[in-house]
């Protein structure tokens, strides 16, 4: 459905380069990558508000490039949902009617859907300022569907949201999605909400893209340092590979396989991190001793960072665990891992 | 300790002499401001004399403002501002609006005829002589104006001009025909800044004294003696022009007839400061002071100065006496 | 409660600057007699005076609105080098003296200017007349409009109209839609300062045109020629005219915002 080739963007702090994606019809793709990588103004890009350098974009087989935004059929939604002041919900959900020719009756059938959907009943007459956080994302999300666009573009839509809104939104736009014909690109730089919505996603980082694919392969197989340690992937060290075996900072490490020469990096996620008192035998090749030198609350899980030599690892434990085990700062454990664990690029 | 009383003493001789300098270089008392209101003609002559006066009396401060001579003589008698000397380019003024009361005595020290002014991006400026010039402002389509008579003697001498005009060709008609193709837009307070419009090119052709065309370096057209009011000759002739300007109050009036443009100088019965005041008006009435700067700015003086009777000259200060003659 | 020594110290300078401000005002309006107001304002041509002042001034205010509303947009939108300059530039009319800015405009629209000779063959008068006041004014009263509007502008955030793109609407919906109906209030600021401005000029309008005669010309050539008394009057009718004028629009602004 959406087609960008070879974008250049120059807009005072930001530079794209060379981007060039493929987003299917319907798809729900998200765009993700640390604050200040350029995701907001590829998005504006792809909806007309900002001009371009160089490069090509379609919907569908029709060139936009040249297009005004009007011209588009491209909604955005933005972070802080950009509600008319001035005009009621109702009237801010209708705004887009005034230039879309849609039969009468089958508008009237859409708004009944849309604010059923979003839960929006009793609150058309009142004004964005007497509306809620939740409230006003949802009639953002309304009055950028109501006029069925081919495209729909969400730039952080969760972020300025308490938590408990969060689901709630998370929801809606699985919802939505799944009931209409509309293409979903959605930016934001928290993970988990890529897990939970999107199919494939994009890592975006200072106007470059970094990894696009499936959210899954991203996750598991990162494709460079920046993009795993955007992911979560903690431990992430430099190393010399030689057959199958790696070194880093004197440590050897099993990988199980033969590596690319070219490769300089591996890491290897915390959860794969296995902590224990004793040394236990198992299928795991990679067995260290070595001494717990911080332990970190992150709420449900406890970050352990261990130090095997001049290596430093973090693995996650439950607090349950935690307090099993008898884990402290300061006293030896073992650490082991699974070679297949261990990522290389 | 011998060298440190050396010092003392030359510390205290160089700050005597510093004290004392300026005693050196003063002229007596002349010192102070002086007041003058002066009509917008004398602007450029009275600058040179205050530049030429100031720098013989360092210690005195020459303070000019320039207005019709009517407007002049209102602020001294109505709005009663500080005033030493009135210089006005029409002596009746002094003689109708100041003597008594403000003044005992009034000096005629120069004359001045009108001239009609133009430069050479004025509407046909290359026709223009002493015998199509009224033909040419009938135009329409031609900017031409005088300054307001109800403030400025330069004013109502214009219009009288146009009066007489009138007479001299025998064209009935004629005058009202003029005033028709001016209307009260191109009127200004002050000749002076009738200049200004010509240069810009946003006027045509302005009436203005022969003395302010040739210190503006303007193109104008000379007048038959006639009609230009500078010759006494014809006193009975410009008689026959009148104008109506304003009197002391809103919707009063009195009538002005034609005379001989003949300037007129006072000092103020209560003048701030009279004793500078006369010390310049003596460089002022000197032939080769004053007078001498008039002349080579196109306004010729009357060498010597004028008092109508000798009853007049009694009443001037001493030191003027001999700078005036008793002359009808 | 007791209040720190800080509010004080506010509260007494704004009542200085209250009275700084009235007391001379209140003089100026109590001095002349009510019989002499009467008598003034029978006076047809100052009726014809203030008349001239507020209508050259709303002109002025209107050309104002007209030309400095897109230029106003296009600053609060955009940024390009060389954007200091040009506000800068703007702001020039509020420092040059105003006798200053008379000749200016006078030596423009001259035969010597090449302006000038433009303005004369279409038969288009400066010196002298109501055009050439209203040229005046609107010198002087553009950078009160812009600075205001502009101000308003920036404080609409451009998601709005972005929006408003992306559901459809060209620029100039999105500006009549969304824009102005943010901005209006802060156009009426601009203009009411802009024709408070243009209504007091003197210095400059008096060079360029004696005649036809704006009300301050009118005080000061009452002024000099017979004195306070007969210019107090008219002084007193103008400030009491701009101020209902001003009143009534400021009235209107409150009455619309209570509504919505």
């Amino acid at each position: 459905m959406i087609t960008i080739r070879e974008l250049n963007i120059d807009l005072q702090e930001f530079h794209l380069r060379g981007i060039n994606l493929d987003i299917a019809e319907n798809e729900f793709f998200i765009l993700m990558g640390p604050t200040g990588a350029g995701k907001t103004v590829l998005l504006e890009a792809i909806a007309g508000l900002i001009p371009l350098m160089s490069g090509k974009i379609l919907i569908g087989e029709r060139e936009i490039t040249g297009l005004p935004p009007e011209k588009r059929g491209i909604s955005i939604v933005y972070q802080d949902y950009a509600l008319f002041p001035h005009l009621t919900v109702l009237e801010n959900i209708t705004y887009g009617l005034h230039f879309h020719s849609i039969d009468k009756t089958h508008a009237e059938k859409r708004l009944d859907r849309l604010l059923e959907v979003l839960n929006l009943f009793g609150l058309e007459q009142r004004f964005p300022v007497n509306l809620s956080g939740g409230e006003k994302q949802r009639v953002a999300l309304a009055r950028a569907l109501m006029i069925e666009p081919k495209v729909l573009l969400l730039d952080e839509p969760l972020s300025a949201l308490d938590p408990n809104f969060r689901e709630e939104i998370r929801g809606a736009l699985k919802r939505l999605h799944q009931s209409s014909n509309t293409t979903f690109l959605m930016v934001t730089h928290d993970f988990v909400e890529v897990l939970s919505l999107a199919g494939r996603a994009a890592v975006m980082n200072k106007g470059r893209i970094e990894q696009i694919g499936n959210v899954k392969e991203i996750f598991e197989k990162p494709a460079c340092p920046f993009v795993a340690d955007f992911v979560g992937m903690k431990n992430l060290f430099k190393a010399s590979f030689n057959e199958t075996y790696a070194v880093v900072s004197g440590l050897k490490i099993e990988i199980g396989r033969i590596v690319d020469p070219s490769s300089q990096y591996l890491a290897v996620r915390p959860e794969d991190i296995i902590i224990s008192r004793e040394k236990f035998s198992s299928s795991m090749r990679n067995n260290y001793s070595g001494i717990i030198i911080q332990i970190d609350n992150q709420g449900f899980y406890y970050e352990i960072a261990v130090q095997i030599k001049d290596v430093y690892f973090k693995g996650l434990i439950t607090k349950g665990a935690l307090i099993e085990l008898g884990l402290e700062e300061g006293i030896p454990v073992y650490v082991s891992f699974k070679a297949s664990a261990v990522h290389v690029f | 300790m011998k060298e440190r009383s050396g010092y003392k003493w030359l510390m205290y001789g160089v700050v005597a002499i510093v004290l004392l300098l300026p005693c050196g270089k003063s002229f007596g008392d002349t010192t102070g401001k002086i007041i003058i209101f002066n009509a917008g003609s004398l602007t450029i002559p009275l600058a040179k004399m205050e530049k030429v006066f100031e720098s013989r009396y360092p210690k005195v401060d020459i303070i000019r403002e320039a207005a019709g001579s009517r407007k002049c003589a209102r602020k001294i008698t109505d709005l009663k501002k500080p005033c030493d000397i009135m210089a006005s380019a029409d002596y009746t003024v002094i003689d109708q609006l100041l003597i008594p009361a403000y003044a005992d005595w009034n000096i005629r020290f120069a004359t001045n005829r009108l001239v009609l002014c133009y430069t050479n991006k004025s509407e046909y400026a290359k026709e223009v002589n002493a015998q199509n010039w009224y033909k040419i402002l009938l135009k329409k389509g031609v900017v031409w104006g005088h300054s307001d008579p109800n403030l400025d003697p330069c004013g109502y001498r214009s219009v009288m001009v146009l009066q007489l005009t009138e007479k001299y060709y025998k064209i009935p008609g004629l005058y009202q025909r003029l005033i028709d193709n001016r209307p009260k837009t191109n009127i200004r307070p002050k000749s002076v800044e009738l200049v200004a419009l010509l240069q810009t090119g946003n006027m045509d052709y302005a009436w203005e004294y022969r003395s302010v065309a040739v210190q503006h370096e303007l193109k104008f057209v000379e007048l038959p003696d006639q009609i230009n009011l500078g010759n006494y000759k014809y006193d009975t002739f410009y008689k026959k022009a009148v104008v109506k300007v304003t009197g002391e109050k809103p919707r009063t009036f009195l009538n002005k007839k034609g005379k001989s443009c003949t300037y007129g100088i006072t000092l103020l019965k209560n003048a701030p400061n009279a004793q500078a005041a006369t010390a310049f008006m003596q460089y002022m009435l000197d032939p080769q002071g004053g007078l001498k700067i008039l002349k080579e700015m196109g306004q010729p003086p009357f060498i010597p100065c004028r008092v109508p009777t000798a009853e007049m000259k009694a009443r001037l200060p001493k030191a003027m006496r001999d700078l005036v003659e008793v002359r009808e | 409660m007791r209040r720190e020594p800080f509010f004080w110290i506010s509260i007494s300078c704004g009542l200085v600057i209250i009275a700084f401000i009235l007391l001379p005002l209140i003089e100026m309006m109590t001095a002349p007699s009510l019989s002499m107001l009467k008598e003034t304002i029978k006076d047809k041509d100052v009726v014809r005076s203030i008349w001239l002042s507020i209508y050259t001034a709303g002109l002025a205010a209107l050309i104002s609105f007209v030309l400095g509303t897109p230029l106003a947009y296009l600053l609060a939108r955009t940024s390009f080098r060389g954007k200091r300059l040009v506000e800068s530039i703007i702001d020039l009319p509020i420092a040059i003296p105003h006798p200053v800015v008379g000749i200016a405009i006078l030596s423009v629209a001259g035969k010597n200017h090449w302006i000038g000779q433009i303005l004369s063959e279409l038969g288009i008068r400066i010196m002298g007349s109501v055009t050439g006041i209203i040229t005046v004014l609107t010198f002087v009263g553009l950078p009160f409009y812009l600075n205001a509007t502009k101000a308003g502008f920036e404080g609409i955030s451009p998601r709005l109209e972005k929006v408003s793109r992306s559901l459809g609407a060209s620029m100039t919906s999105t500006f009549f839609r969304i824009t102005f109906p943010l901005a209006w209030r802060s156009m009426l600021i601009g203009l009411i300062m802009c024709s408070a401005r243009a209504i007091s000029e003197f210095g400059a309008v008096v060079i360029v045109a004696y005649h036809p005669m704006i009300a301050p010309v009118m005080i000061y050539e009452r002024f000099e020629a017979y004195g306070l008394k007969y210019s107090q009057p008219v002084a007193v009718w103008l400030v009491s005219v701009s101020l209902i004028l001003f009143l009534l629009l400021r009235i209107m602004t409150l009455h619309k915002a209570k509504e919505e």
